[in-house]
């Protein structure tokens, strides 16, 4: 391969040099030039390896449809070679080889690709005892590319589109169907994968170009259009969602209509050596000449089998590359217009020949070709085969529909023998295709199909009326029914990702894989990184031959997205996730908080102070709850107000407990269940006035819990609404012996307990700020939960914090709070109870009213109280303090599970280990000993008890005075 | 490999419905164990095209409560020993298997598993942040910011293995024991006399049979209504993707509940990469662009480096989903009529026991002792198994 | 989706309620009538009423769904839950 003169309208910019590596070794191309046409200009033999077989492989498709020109570029592996722009300084290198491109030690791999048939990997090294070894061995060979673990996390931005019409392909049918939309009134988007619109078309001039360039111009103008050229449309999702990416993003595109005009694939025949360096597609030698002016060789043959073919080398020989044979694998093409015009440029036609075997020069590249003519019978008389020397063979045998796309938007295709291809069949409402991809070949008729569908996509959409008819389907043949040529030597490739040959397709349905589905599974065909898009065609037409089936009988296998592999940095974007900050943030930050995740939220775990420890800071904060006052902030709970005429019903359909009979000022502890009977939330619910509660939720619970009520309301129709207060409020939780007396000095109501009593609630002030007063008593002291507006939350805070500290306040975090109530013996749920713990194994059968007329979870828990307990939550006390079990750690009975332990910590009021554990209702007797296996195996011997563990009279929350 | 048979018999002992990986494996061992070979399996597609071709391959018995550990450690072990059984590599191969905990509540669920694992002899550890960074130094110990990795289960025998292969493995052994593969079969009715199983409608025919065996994950519900059984299975999409092949740079199995991912590397050097099921019913293998989003922007907060790592194929599978994220095996109401249903993320792993267990009570007309936990009647009695727990994330 | 309150939006801002069901009187119905209430489902697919939830607004209604092809027929205000629904007689 070499460069060409310069060719008006070529795309490379010759005044620009630049230099990168290939292989360690310096080189120069263009600006304009891909990684693929810089690299074939340099006249290197070979640029990459097979994936199995590691035999050198060059340009093939130079359409990014074959895996073989992947690269790593500055350490990103499986760099696209046919589409990556060059750019200066570029380090490139082969991948998957073992020493270097042109020193691949595993290219003997290819010595033994005789033995190594489709399926031979399922039938050997499966040894149990060598398996491993045999494995680590693979595990070298397999893969591409390299990751590099050191390099960063790339953010990219997304976008959303709208539009009228989106127009896949920016080929003739595609600009004239998003001109057609456009000028119906539609506003269109036209997206291309290739870097310039244009599609097939590769001449430089003419009437074609010209007429498709004007278009182009108007479209660009116009205000309804945007053109998007190196855009993928990568996946087709559900109600016209498209996914255009490009370099840099991807664009969620949401269309009313979509038309797809992706055009067709060009395929390769199938022979001996098809693979060789030098062999490759007519289509693409076009682009490469065309575009990078680069030529394929210096002695070319064109093996054709449609019109393409000679249109080719018509073409090539307009930019300076003549063709010097051309072998038709027809003997009457019917195209004797395009014959005569290359016989009259001095072109050798042999006809109604086919290649037998490419042969390998000793670069590794292609240096003759084999060929042999057709018997009148449909055989080939291999007897007569005749080699013509060249350097390089085009490929024009046949294409394949880009129906990938179009079937991901749930239209079906069916096959169409006459024109050897799949075509649209029945298409959804507001899809529409256009073009080759329709079956529609000459220029003209792609054109015509095109403004046929623009024209019908806007009349979809409200813009015009659709008029236009259908256009005829071609009337010749675009595609040779069976370009496939069997060799006893084999080497002739159906899938160059996966180096998978015609006899490993025979194989796998001599072994039973006998469909499409299972010959991909099988044999792998397809399943490479270019996705059969060069392949599956071939080895559809193999099977079908195997089978006596007919194509369409077979069927393609389903076309999943995407389309081309997209980068994980395009689909992730920027990758955001919630965290939830309470208002008194900074406040906690400033107190030395050490957060942890709870829900969305962050939380202070604890605070660390003066360099303590984490264990002694806990200690110190449950020490000062218990001795003085502590302030906690609780706000992360979830925090809902009900109103209406009927708001008491509705929580008492809701709750185990009864509300509507609740007085007002008072609050109480409220379980919910699910239908099952399994508790699934709790909080606390103040009535504060005849038709207001306000309740809480846990914190985690918080939006499920509030959206599932809103759903029970909607469906009950009871007189009352429900409002999430849980962003627009600050709670916190202001407890310990000191805390009334600090907190009467900030506000105006009376704290006494003959006035506020406990599980009362008042609404009153804190400097200004109104507060709801709780007097609940998670922790077991006198406390309350008081809960603000979130835009007071701070100046509340403060002036609890100022007024407590002299009398020894600490603020204190989750973990204190932990220990706390678990001294109390309260539970919490999805931690104390499981996916199946109901309430009476939950010890809370006091907050269900069994006797109301219904509420959630209640016909479920009268048949639990008949099933009853399956296991029990029960207290522990630990003899021995020294060695201390964990969460989780089991009960064992005789060998047998016999509980868990659901909460433990050391209490240093109690000075002693206890814990909340579930055990199976055996065990749940009071004063009963029991076992629990801690690390190592080791057992600890600890005591069922009652809870509360600490003031089982709860005295401690009612204290008069102080 | 497999025999295509011309046509259905007019009567089998046993007739399985969905040759799939349980399926055959039932068929097989019926035929290899049970002597029973006059067997056919009806597949509406084709074999091992069902959820046995779409999962991702992870085999593994960390599970949560005695009657998960036992039976799917009873899996693992006929696991390590099929490809020798069959004569064909499934590529078995043990990788350890890694739940990153991000939560205090995740570290406990993870003790939880270790504790019940190693008591019934699963070797299965809760193990800090510092044993995941040595194991996974190239892990993202932050995941972004976004959430912290404070410990894991690290499970040993974790494996993945070849899925298809399993299910031709399966195939071609109860082939050669002269069990029928109808493939391209559909089953349109199940004729039903007192209470009795007698025969099956298809779209080739009719069969008499006592005994039917229904192994067709994503699709129970629809065999169900033609016994009149009601079960709480309802179908929800899984999907999953898979990345270019790349060198291998990731050993282990690694799955994260919190962020919704579980990834390995397959042979081939593809990263194959699944998260939590589709929020709501739906019949079709659709893919979804916000599951291709969300999975990758996940992928990246565990692993940032693989930014240019590109996304090849993305698919989806159908799953039996269950109240309690425990299957419904054995015996049912309708004599004659088994179930093996309700894998709903998991079943790929229990194939091997499956078949064990499931070819006994056909055989036998009573439920295999490892799967009374699992039995059909259980709701109904409000004995639920509390496997939810282990099932945090789809797989 | 097309919300009886919000118009069309993408269903990426709905959440799925489950089917609509109706449940047995609690007071009169058997153990096994509950139980099958509570976990039973049916499961084939086919034209559903479902409870959905437009996420940003709160907002729960109704919609007919084919849970085949994830086609959304028909959608209503929440209060058709509480009535005896019945698919319109020739579904698109």
């Amino acid at each position: 391969m070499h460069r060409l003169q310069e060719l008006p309208g070529e795309w490379i910019d010759r005044s620009v040099a630049l230099k990168f590596h290939f292989e360690g070794r310096e080189y120069s191309g263009f600006a304009g030039d891909t990684i693929s046409s810089a690299l074939a200009a340099t006249g290197l033999p070979y640029l990459g390896r097979s994936f199995k077989y590691h035999r050198p492989r060059s340009i093939f498709s130079f359409a990014d449809h074959d895996s073989n020109l992947m690269f790593q570029v500055d350490g990103v592996p499986n760099v696209r070679g046919d589409v990556t722009p060059l750019r200066e300084g570029m380090q490139v290198t082969a991948i998957n080889t073992f020493g270097g491109l042109y020193n691949d030690k595993a290219r003997i791999l290819d010595r033994f690709s005789a033995f190594l048939p489709v399926g031979f990997y399922y039938k050997a090294f499966h040894s149990k005892r060598l398996f491993p070894r045999w494995e680590r061995m693979f595990r070298r060979l397999t893969g591409l590319g390299t990751v590099t673990l050191s390099s960063p996390r790339a953010l990219t931005p997304k976008r959303y589109g709208f539009c009228d019409v989106l127009v896949i392909g920016a080929g003739p049918s595609g600009i004239c169907a998003a001109h057609e939309a456009v000028q119906a009134g539609a506003r269109v988007v036209l997206v291309d994968e290739g870097l310039r619109a244009g599609g097939s078309l590769t001449a430089v001039d003419g009437e074609e170009r010209r007429s498709m360039s004007a278009l182009l111009q108007a479209l660009v103008r116009s205000p309804r259009c945007d053109v998007r050229t190196a855009t993928v449309a990568s996946g087709y999702y559900a109600d016209h969602w498209v996914a255009l990416t490009d370099a840099q993003r991807m664009t969620k595109m949401r269309a009313k209509a979509v038309v797809f005009a992706t055009g067709v694939i060009e395929q390769p025949a199938v022979f001996r050596n098809n693979d060789l360096p030098g062999v490759m597609m007519a289509s693409g030698a076009r682009r490469l000449v065309a575009r990078y002016r680069v030529a394929p060789g210096r002695k070319i043959i064109l093996l054709t089998g449609n019109v393409e073919g000679y249109e080719a080398a018509v073409e090539l020989h307009a930019h300076g590359v003549p063709v010097a044979a051309i072998v038709d694998l027809r003997a009457d093409s019917g195209d004797e217009l395009a014959v005569q015009a290359c016989t009259k440029l001095g072109v050798q036609i042999v006809k109604a020949h086919v290649p037998v075997q490419a042969i390998r020069g000793f670069d590794a590249r292609v240096q003759a070709l084999d060929i042999a003519p057709l018997q009148a019978s449909g055989g080939v008389n291999r007897d007569a085969t005749r080699r013509l020397d060249c350097d390089a063979v085009l490929m024009s045998v046949g294409w394949a529909a880009a129906t990938q796309l179009l079937t991901q938007a749930g239209a079906t295709t069916a096959f169409s023998p006459l024109l050897q291809q799949f075509l649209p069949d029945e298409l959804p409402a507001g899809i529409f295709a256009a073009g080759r991809l329709n079956g529609v070949f000459d220029f003209n008729s792609r054109c015509a199909d095109g403004r046929r569908a623009g024209g019908a996509a806007a009349a979809y959409c409200g813009y015009g009326e659709s008029r236009l008819a259908p256009v005829a389907r071609s009337t010749r043949v675009p595609s040779h029914p069976f370009a496939i040529v069997d060799h006893d030597s084999a080497k002739n490739f159906v899938d160059f990702d996966e180096d998978l040959q015609v006899k490993d397709l025979q194989h796998a349905v001599q072994e039973g894989f006998d469909s499409s589905e299972l010959m991909k599974r099988y044999s792998t065909v397809g399943m490479g990184p270019s996705q059969g898009k060069h392949s599956a065609m071939n080895a559809l037409r193999v099977l079908s031959r195997e089978r006596g089936m007919s194509i369409g009988q077979l069927g393609l296998t389903t076309a999943r997205p995407l389309y081309h592999p997209v980068p994980l940095k395009i689909l992730a974007g920027r990758s955001f996730s919630v965290e939830r900050r309470t208002p008194v943030d900074a406040q906690h930050a400033a107190l030395g908080a050490v957060w942890m995740p709870a829900g969305n939220w962050r939380r202070p775990e604890y605070y660390a102070v003066g360099g303590a420890t984490r264990l002694q800071s806990i200690a110190a904060e449950v020490s000062t709850v218990r001795h003085r006052v502590g302030l906690i902030d609780v706000g992360t709970l979830g925090k809902i107000e009900i109103y209406g005429p009927q708001a008491g019903e509705f929580l008492d359909r809701v709750y185990a407990g009864s509300f509507s009979t609740m007085r007002i000022g008072m609050t109480r502890y409220g379980l919910m269940l699910d239908e099952a009977g399994v508790i699934i939330d709790d909080g606390v619910v103040a009535r504060l006035s005849s038709e207001m509660y306000y309740f809480t939720t846990t914190t985690g619970g918080s939006a499920t819990v509030f959206r599932e009520l809103l759903r029970l309301n909607a469906l009950w129709g009871l007189d009352c609404q429900l409002v999430n207060v849980t962003g627009h409020r600050a709670a916190f939780n202001f407890a310990g012996p000191a805390c009334r007396a600090i907190l009467q000095t900030l506000t105006d109501i009376d704290l006494s307990e003959a006035a506020f009593p406990f599980l009362a609630n008042r609404v009153g002030q804190i400097g200004g700020v109104e507060s709801r007063f709780l007097r609940v008593g998670f922790v077991g002291e006198l406390g309350y939960e008081i809960h603000v507006p979130a835009g007071g939350a701070v100046a509340v805070w403060n002036a609890l914090y100022a007024a407590g500290v002299a009398h020894g306040l600490r603020v204190f975090g989750v973990e204190a709070q932990r220990l706390l109530r678990l001294e109390k013996g309260h539970l919490i749920v999805g931690q104390d109870t499981d996916g199946l713990t109901d309430p009476f194994e939950a010890n809370a059968q006091w907050a269900v009213n069994m006797g109301k007329p219904f509420f959630v979870g209640q016909r479920s828990l009268r048949i639990l109280q008949r099933r009853g307990p399956r296991q029990m939550l029960v207290g522990l006390e630990f003899a021995d303090s020294a060695r201390m079990a964990k969460e989780s750690h089991l009960l064992i009975e005789q060998g047998d599970i016999a509980g868990r332990i659901t909460s433990i910590a050391r209490s240093a009021v109690l000075n002693k280990v206890i814990a909340l554990a579930l055990v199976t209702p055996q065990r749940a007797a009071a004063s009963s000993d029991v076992q629990v296996r801690i690390e190592g195996g080791e057992m600890l011997t600890a005591r069922i008890v009652p809870t509360p563990f600490y003031d089982p009279k709860n005295q401690r929350q009612r204290v008069e005075g102080a | 490999m497999f025999t295509a048979h011309e046509s259905l018999r007019p009567s089998y002992d046993v007739v399985i419905i969905g040759a799939g990986g349980h399926g055959l494996a039932a068929a097989y061992y019926l035929a290899r164990d049970h002597g029973v070979r006059n067997i056919a399996v009806i597949e509406k597609g084709y074999l091992g095209g069902g959820n046995t071709g779409r999962n991702t391959t992870i085999i593994r018995s960390n599970y949560l409560t005695p009657e998960g550990v036992k039976f799917y450690d009873e899996s693992v072990r006929l696991w390590q020993d099929l490809s020798e059984d069959f004569d064909l590599n499934l590529f078995y191969s043990t990788r350890g298997h890694f739940t990153l905990a991000h939560t205090d509540a995740a570290m406990r669920t993870m003790r939880w598993r270790a504790e019940v694992n190693k008591h019934f002899g699963v070797k299965s550890e809760a193990v800090d942040a510092a044993f995941v960074k040595r194991a996974l130094p190239m892990i993202d110990m932050q995941c972004g910011g976004h959430a912290p990795i404070l410990g894991a289960l690290f499970h040993e025998p974790g494996a993945i293995a070849r899925h298809d292969a399993v299910a031709w493995g399966y195939g071609r052994g109860a082939d050669r024991r002269g069990v029928e593969i109808h493939q391209r079969t559909e089953v349109t009715g199940i004729r039903v006399q007192s209470g009795r199983v007698v025969g099956v409608d298809t779209t080739r025919g009719a069969i008499s049979t006592p005994r039917v065996l229904c192994a067709v994950a994503g699709f129970t519900p629809r065999v169900l209504d033609m016994v009149g059984l009601h079960t709480p299975i309802y179908v929800h999409p899984l999907q999953a993707m898979v990345s270019e092949p790349v060198k291998p740079w990731l050993d282990p199995v690694i799955v994260s509940g919190s962020l919704h991912v579980y990834v390995s590397q397959t042979a081939r050097g593809e990263l194959v990469m699944g998260a939590s099921l589709d929020p709501y019913e739906l019949h079709s293998t659709r893919s979804t662009l916000d599951f291709a989003e969300g999975l990758s922007a996940h992928m990246l907060d565990m692993f940032p480096f693989l930014s240019e790592v590109k996304v090849n194929r993305q698919w989806a599978g159908l799953a039996d989903m269950t109240p309690d994220f425990a299957p419904i095996m054995g015996v049912t109401p309708v004599e004659g009529f088994f179930l093996d249903a309700g894998w709903g993320t998991w079943g790929f792993k229990a194939t091997p026991v499956c078949g064990k267990t499931m070819s006994y009570t056909v055989a036998t007309g009573r439920n295999h002792p490892l799967i009374e936990g699992f039995s059909i009647d259980r709701f109904a009695r409000y004995q639920m198994t509390g496997e939810k727990g282990a099932a945090s994330v789809g797989h | 989706m097309v919300c009886p309150l919000n118009g069309p939006r993408p269903v990426l801002e709905f959440a799925y309620g489950g089917e609509v069901r109706t449940m047995p009187d609690p007071a009169s119905c058997s153990d096994a009538q509950w139980s099958d209430y509570v976990f039973n489902r049916s499961g084939s697919p086919a034209a559903k009423f479902e409870w959905w939830c437009h996420i940003a607004s709160g907002f729960w209604f109704v919609a007919l769904r084919d849970t085949l092809n994830d086609k959304v027929i028909a959608t209503y205000p929440a209060q058709a839950a509480r009535e005896r629904l019945e698919p319109p007689e020739s579904l698109p």
